[in-house]
């Protein structure tokens, strides 16, 4: 490859490495193709175009940013402006980069990298058994798609609870090594001084109450939250020490709606729900769940599509396609140039009358 | 807990222990073997039922809900084996053995996660491979070369999971092979170990036969790559189609041989020609995946992604058998606008809480009007229709 040709290269690799977070519109992204024949000398830039036609391009290459609009960057500013003027907020869970984008890509407010992806990524038997490297692997992968929406992201379980300074390291190394801008914890008021420590040092916090999964178990199953006017009270108080600790937001997670919709009308911050109901100020969704991707599906979560059942149709149409051979067909194959071609199938006919002389030689030794 | 149902509970959870190993031979005579997550059993559990997950209130839920076919159960919920009615029999490296001998083509496809490979091993797909394509198309780095062998290690742990009876192969990152056949050893120990693979694949030609025969002799099933190799792609000038000429096919056919005479049970053909990826398939003993390589190879291969129109840009030799991005962000779309308009949650979408307790909520918090229209409105609903259930006891 020329000199300039790497350096613009160069360039390019940056800027694309550089974009996550930043409002870049208008860019234009650009892979220079340089054949090292002599024969072919002309720079074939590919840029990719307006015009949403198919780019067929060499599947291992990097994935180019598209220039289109891409909306600004929503910042904790942001989620309070919707706050205010009552838009309920989107969230949705992304767990690696094509999921990352695509949530983007949709204009959803905020982006979790839940520790459901525990399960519904990884298959572990529970939200317990991801380790904080496993979260900072999928947090940076998602990060590298994530340009508009907010990022945060879970802290597994037991990288919070033994004391604040662990919360704080563990914190800290998502926010710099997973690239995301603020952190998920679960509990209550119990929750309070270790989540003051975080948000004093300028690490946002949205708390997460109701149904907590990593302590399934303590809670005697998935059961939904806050049926009793007792643990009702409860929740309220926690929500209202979450606050008091400074999280911008509060999950609220399997509860009866007009308790969450209460604790919504309580609190100066939003809520996010998940089964709480449509009296939260904003709604969170697993995006296997609502791709139906996952199989079984929980109440609380409407099916947007049935991608199972989808992928596995697509998939069991290209085994046929392999075992009747109509798949690759001709548009699929790379030509040769025909005077190659030509000398090619020589000598192979060659060889080949080559070998069945000597078969045929000392068949008759 | 009592008694018995703790007996059932250690049951359960032997039974599911015993379920998950896809790929001792045993498998082959586990039809039929069902198989329960081992569920974090509280003291409190006092009801039965709760040991099994599976048949568990979700058959107890309201039935006028639109959704009702479908199993209702906590996300959070371990997936549960289904019920494995037809699971076909493990595929080995006889089976492919097999399918070669009657020359019935081989189906290959990539997988990078739980979700992926279980669904490329319940399409009956007789090869899975955990590529290193995933550092771009997972992971969204720039270049495969950028992935580690601890990364593919979590991924390949992930895909092996959800496999069960598919063949399962791993690509050797960049960087974990070349240097001596002993670091070669050392690392596809790791993915054979850690990573639950039951192949690795490396790419190169006859350099590598050195290193693919101590593989090998030591019992590590090795797949071959040739013809355009993505973690070389800097030095053979850009993602070019290979073998073009005379001189580079001959090439491409020795390299080949060196594979099979190392020992390999199967070489990619990638980017090469049809008709001398077709030579090189008549030539060997052992069968040929190939991808964008023709159909004169033993099997095809294809980039998960790719094929499901997830990454946007698509190489000319793949088939787009869906345009997933377009349904996904679609889908999302439709979200945020129930979301952002109120429509969702829904009152199907939402639990309900015992009435008594609902009327004391509303009047502590000092809602007397609601308190009082929840009264009415439930008196109401028991006439219309039945009260739906709670959703867990």
């Amino acid at each position: 490859m020329s000199a300039s040709a790497a350096r613009f290269a160069t360039q390019v690799r940056g800027m694309l490495s550089r974009t996550p977070r930043s409002a870049s519109s208008g860019f234009i992204a650009c892979t220079l193709r340089i054949p090292q024949q002599q024969q072919q000398q002309q720079v074939s830039a590919v840029c990719v175009s307006m015009q949403p036609t198919v780019m067929r391009s060499y599947s291992t290459r990097p994935a180019e940013a598209d220039h289109q609009h891409v909306r600004p960057k929503v910042t904790l500013a942001t989620l309070r402006k919707l706050y205010k003027r009552r838009e309920p907020i989107t969230v949705m869970t992304a767990h690696d980069f094509p999921t990352g984008t695509l949530v983007d890509k949709a204009g959803i407010d905020m982006t979790l990298v839940g520790d459901s992806l525990a399960m519904v990524a990884l298959g572990y038997t529970s939200t317990s058994d991801i380790t904080l490297d496993e979260m900072l692997h999928h947090c940076r992968a998602v990060a590298r798609g994530t340009r508009s929406s907010f990022l945060v992201a879970d802290l597994p379980f037991g990288t919070y609870e033994t004391n604040p300074d662990q919360a704080v390291n563990n914190a800290v190394r998502m926010m710099k090594e997973g690239k995301a801008e603020a952190v998920k914890l679960e509990g209550g008021k119990e929750m309070a001084p270790t989540i003051s420590r975080l948000t004093k040092v300028g690490i946002p916090v949205l708390g997460h109450i109701g149904l907590t999964p990593q302590r399934q178990a303590s809670l005697g199953g998935y059961k939904v939250q806050g049926k009793t006017v007792t643990k009702a009270k409860a929740m309220i108080e926690d929500a209202l020490a979450l606050q008091q600790a400074g999280c911008y937001a509060v999950v609220l997670e399997a509860v009866p709606e007009p308790v969450a919709r209460h604790i919504t009308n309580t609190l100066s911050i939003p809520t996010i729900g998940i089964g709480a109901g449509a009296g939260c100020s904003g709604q969170v969704l697993v995006q296997q769940d609502m791709l139906g991707l996952y199989g079984r599906v929980p109440r609380f979560c409407k099916t947007y599509r049935s991608l199972a059942d989808e992928i596995v149709g697509a998939l069991r149409e290209y085994s046929a396609d392999v075992k009747t051979g109509a798949f690759p067909a001709e548009e699929h194959c790379y030509p040769m140039p025909q005077d190659e071609l030509e000398r090619f199938m020589r000598s192979i006919s060659e060889e080949k009358q080559m070998v069945e002389r000597k078969n045929h030689a000392t068949g008759h030794a | 807990m009592a008694t018995p149902t703790r007996v059932a509970a250690n049951q359960l959870r032997r039974a599911f222990a015993q379920a998950t190993v896809p790929r001792s031979s045993r498998s082959s005579h586990s039809v039929g073997l069902v198989a329960y997550p081992a569920l974090k059993l509280s003291e409190n559990m006092t009801t039965a039922h709760k040991l099994c997950a599976f048949h568990s209130t979700p058959s107890q839920r309201p039935t006028a809900h639109p959704l009702c076919a479908q199993k209702r159960s906590y996300s959070s919920r371990p997936s549960e084996a289904e019920h494995l009615h037809h699971v076909r029999t493990k595929v080995t490296l006889a089976t492919l053995r097999k399918l070669y001998k009657r020359r019935e083509p081989i189906t290959v496809m990539t997988a990078h996660d739980f979700p992926t490979g279980t669904l490329v091993d319940k399409a009956g797909i007789d090869m899975t491979l955990v590529g290193d394509s995933l550092a771009m198309v997972a992971l969204g780095y720039t270049s495969t070369s950028e992935i580690t062998l601890d990364e593919m290690l979590h991924h390949c742990r992930a895909v092996a999971r959800g496999t069960r009876s598919s063949f399962l192969v791993a690509d050797m990152p960049f960087g974990t092979y070349e240097t001596s056949p002993e670091q070669a050893v050392a690392n596809a120990v790791r993915i054979i170990k850690e990573g639950k693979a039951e192949a690795v694949k490396l790419e190169g030609g006859r350099e590598l036969a050195p290193t693919i025969a101590r593989l090998t002799k030591v019992g590590i099933p090795v797949l071959g790559h040739i013809g355009l190799t993505p973690q070389r792609q800097a030095s053979l000038g850009g993602y070019k189609v290979q073998g073009k000429t005379v001189a580079k096919a001959m090439a491409l056919l020795e390299d080949a041989l060196a594979l099979q005479e190392a020992g390999c049970y199967g070489i990619v053909l990638e980017a090469v020609p049809e008709p001398v990826a077709r030579h090189v398939t008549n030539m060997l003993s052992v069968p040929t995946i190939g991808i964008g390589a023709g159909v004169g190879c033993s099997g095809q291969v294809l980039v998960q992604q790719d094929m499901l129109g997830l990454y946007g840009r698509v190489p000319k030799f793949c088939k787009t058998y869906r345009n997933l991005a377009d349904e996904i962000v679609g889908a999302l779309k439709e979200y945020s606008a129930d979301v952002k308009s109120g429509a969702f949650p829904a009152e199907e979408h939402c639990y309900p809480m015992p009435q008594e307790e609902l009327v004391k909520f509303l009047r502590t918090v000092g809602q007397e009007e609601a308190a009082k229209v929840a009264m009415e409105g439930h008196r109401h609903k028991v006439e219309q229709k039945p009260v739906a259930e709670v959703a867990m006891a």
